[in-house]
């Protein structure tokens, strides 16, 4: 029997949806993939077709915000705004969007972003690297910095940015006005660590 | 310093221009590399964080001065030990203070007591004062999203994205409510207000153990009551019950405004009260005024302050800022963040030095012994008693005057300046925490009187305030 495109795609609605309630309820760390399965009425072998760790479900939430919010960039009307500002409109939304699962993405997030972890191509932390920092690219491209990007100026960027997110999954200030505050910090130092690289280059 | 220095110095009351922050930051470079000895960091990294940088290094530079004092007398090993504490305590603080705003907070409200400040500090506080880096719209929807769970776009009919003003810890936008009203809307940088409380705790928890000397108990009561006050003054919904209660205050026909506040669109980081379109003292000056448009306006500076004082709600706060000039002569009153509530403690030493002042000199033994908390045993007694003496007479040259007093006397204003350093200088330093901002609040109004060159019949001011306040009672 072949498998229609419609019915893969509601699967994996149902165990993203099975999942992020279970994480939600009980915890990240005393959710298994064996009870996400029998939770979703499914065998345990077909959960592994579609995610092959829990890291992999949460990947997807964040990979899929990300996205959205990125289509939401370009569709909302926006004014003259500043490069910090783009950037903020774009992490913020982000954000928001993951807001309902924030108390199970710090743990998930260890995995998916470890630092220090090899990064190998097509793992989902990195998927969701390249793709961020594409938006980023071309949001930054289009306020007159041409690209190629060095690897340091990327590096400081990704690095603020896990910093800033990693600090938001953890904020309990009200509405998370710490984070509003780092953000925005964040996103200035980036932004003339961009205009110190074109000053560097113009002596 | 002399005296028209001192006018140079008072805040720029414009929303700071790039030339006028490029003059701030060249002077704050000379007296830093005056105070703190070495260079200033310059490039485009560390301009990013020079504002709240510099302001921090003032304000820590300042603070280790004032605190030696206290300790000048100690034995030279104890001093040592101290000194080390005390160098630990800065260092420490001044990482705390790297948060855009909260150090210059901290820096601008020691820059308004005249009374312990080097003048040259304290120009430099001041002219730091509209300078925070603007928060773009994202940031502000946010901010607003986060009081009222909707965006400023969606709250209001219509909202400036541009801010027209800058406020200490944030910024002014104009706007129109649904319901037509033409408004200011303060903003304050998010995260700002918790971080200054957990910056003096932290503060005062490190120079607890000092313990410098006699005076002390007087030091940390000073200490507390800024704190109190700051964290007063960043919460925007005291604000608004202060602005509240001081529009009450006043009626049409004394011709001062205080701006409506609405409360559904205000919270404690968001404050929207009625525009008012007026003319900051700059730029009413800038017009040439006459001398009976510059009396009439000062006499009303002066009414508010004293009908504010005798509600025992003094504006702690008075500087260019704060007033505008409206077009048809009324005088605009706005930022009631800095205003003194004064419980009964306070209410009942205001009417001992009062009746002092006024009525009864031989009370002022008795005033030494209640404001300073010196008895006629201690040694200092006669220095406090001749301190006190001078302060009465100074503040009373104005209503002693026959007619109007003009306040454009640069005298009048030096002598004050000259009673202040006396008191630094003679250490006669402690008194009630109340009077930390009473004094700020009095120099700040000669201050403005003196810039504005206005003559002030302060006895018949003074006599009708009390009229009016003996019938309401
Ligand atoms: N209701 C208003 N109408 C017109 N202008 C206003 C109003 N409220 C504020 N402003 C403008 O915004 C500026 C800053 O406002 P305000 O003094 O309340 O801020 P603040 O943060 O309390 O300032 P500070 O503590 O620095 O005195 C004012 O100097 C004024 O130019």
């Amino acid at each position: 029997m072949r498998i229609t495109a419609e019915a893969k795609a509601e699967t994996r609605q149902r165990i993203l949806q099975t999942a992020t309630d279970l994480f939600q309820s009980q915890g990240w760390q005393n959710t298994t993939t064996r009870e996400i399965a029998i939770t979703a009425g499914i065998a345990t072998g077909t959960l592994f077709n579609y995610f092959p760790t829990k890291e992999a479900i949460v990947a997807d939430l964040i990979a899929d915000a990300m996205k959205r919010a990125g289509e939401g960039f370009y569709a909302a009307e926006r004014d003259a705004n500043s490069l910090e500002a783009d950037l903020f409109t774009l992490i913020w939304s982000g954000f928001s969007k993951l807001r309902e699962f924030r108390n199970f993405l710090g743990p998930a997030m260890e995995t998916i972003f470890s630092p220090l972890a090899r990064s190998s191509a097509g793992s989902p932390g990195d998927a969701i690297r390249a793709d961020h920092l594409e938006q980023v690219d071309a949001i930054v491209t289009t306020h007159g910095f041409p690209g190629p990007r060095s690897v340091v100026a990327v590096q400081l960027y990704w690095t603020l940015f896990l910093g800033v997110f990693a600090f938001w999954v953890e904020d309990d200030s009200p509405g998370q006005e710490d984070t509003l505050a780092l953000l925005d910090r964040s996103l200035s130092l980036f932004v003339a660590s961009l205009g110190m690289v074109d000053e560097r280059k113009t002596q | 310093m002399n005296v028209s220095e001192l006018i140079a110095a008072l805040p720029e009351d414009d929303f700071s221009s790039a030339a006028n922050a490029g003059l701030a930051q060249e002077r704050i470079r000379e007296i830093l590399a005056d105070l703190a000895q070495r260079p200033v960091p310059t490039g485009s990294l560390h301009r990013l964080w020079s504002v709240s940088e510099l302001s921090a290094q003032i304000a820590l530079a300042y603070l280790a001065w004032w605190i030696r004092q206290w300790f000048s007398n100690a034995e030279v090993s104890k001093r040592r030990q101290m000194e080390t504490n005390l160098r630990v305590a800065l260092k420490l603080f001044h990482r705390l203070g790297y948060l855009r705003g909260a150090m210059a907070k901290v820096g601008q409200a020691l820059g308004n007591l005249p009374i312990l400040v080097p003048e040259q500090v304290a120009e430099t506080l001041d002219r730091l004062h509209a300078e925070s880096p603007p928060m773009h719209f994202p940031l502000i929807r946010e901010v607003v999203r986060n009081e009222f769970g909707k965006g400023a776009d969606e709250l209001f009919a219509d909202f400036d994205k541009e801010a027209f003003a800058a406020a200490s810890l944030g910024q002014v936008h104009r706007a129109r409510l649904k319901s037509g009203e033409s408004v200011a809307v303060k903003i304050q940088y998010p995260g700002i207000a918790r971080t200054i409380d957990a910056d003096f705790r932290n503060l005062s928890a490190l120079l607890l153990p000092l313990r410098l000397g006699k005076d002390w108990e007087s030091v940390k009561g000073h200490f507390e009551e800024i704190r109190r006050m700051l964290s007063q003054e960043v919460d925007y919904l005291q604000e608004a019950e202060s602005t509240r209660r001081a529009r009450e205050l006043f009626r049409p026909e004394d011709g001062i405004v205080v701006p409506n506040v609405y409360s559904e669109y205000s919270g404690t980081r968001v404050l929207t009260t009625d525009y008012l379109n007026g003319l900051h003292l700059r730029e009413y000056l800038a017009t040439n005024p006459t001398q009976a448009s510059r009396n009439a306006f000062g006499t009303k500076m002066y009414v508010a302050w004293l009908r504010m004082y005798f509600a025992c709600m003094p504006y702690g706060d008075p500087h260019p800022g704060n007033y505008l000039f409206l077009p048809d002569g009324r005088l605009g009153l706005i930022d009631f963040g800095c205003v003194q509530h004064y419980g009964p403690e306070e209410r009942e030493l205001t009417r001992l030095a009062d009746r002092m002042s006024h009525e009864d000199s031989s009370l002022m033994q008795e005033v030494v012994r209640r404001v300073c908390g010196v008895s006629p045993e201690d040694p200092a007694f006669p220095e406090y008693l001749g301190m006190m003496e001078q302060s009465r007479d100074w503040m009373l040259e104005p209503d002693d005057h026959p007619g109007p007093f003009d306040f454009g006397d640069e005298a009048h204003f030096q002598r004050g300046l000259d009673v202040t350093s006396r008191v630094v200088r003679n250490r006669t330093m402690r008194f009630h925490p109340m009077y930390i901002y009473w004094q700020r609040s009095v120099f700040g109004l000669k201050a403005l009187l003196l810039r504005l060159r206005a003559q002030v019949d302060v006895h018949e001011a003074f006599r009708r305030e009390r009229l009016a306040l003996e019938h309401s009672n």
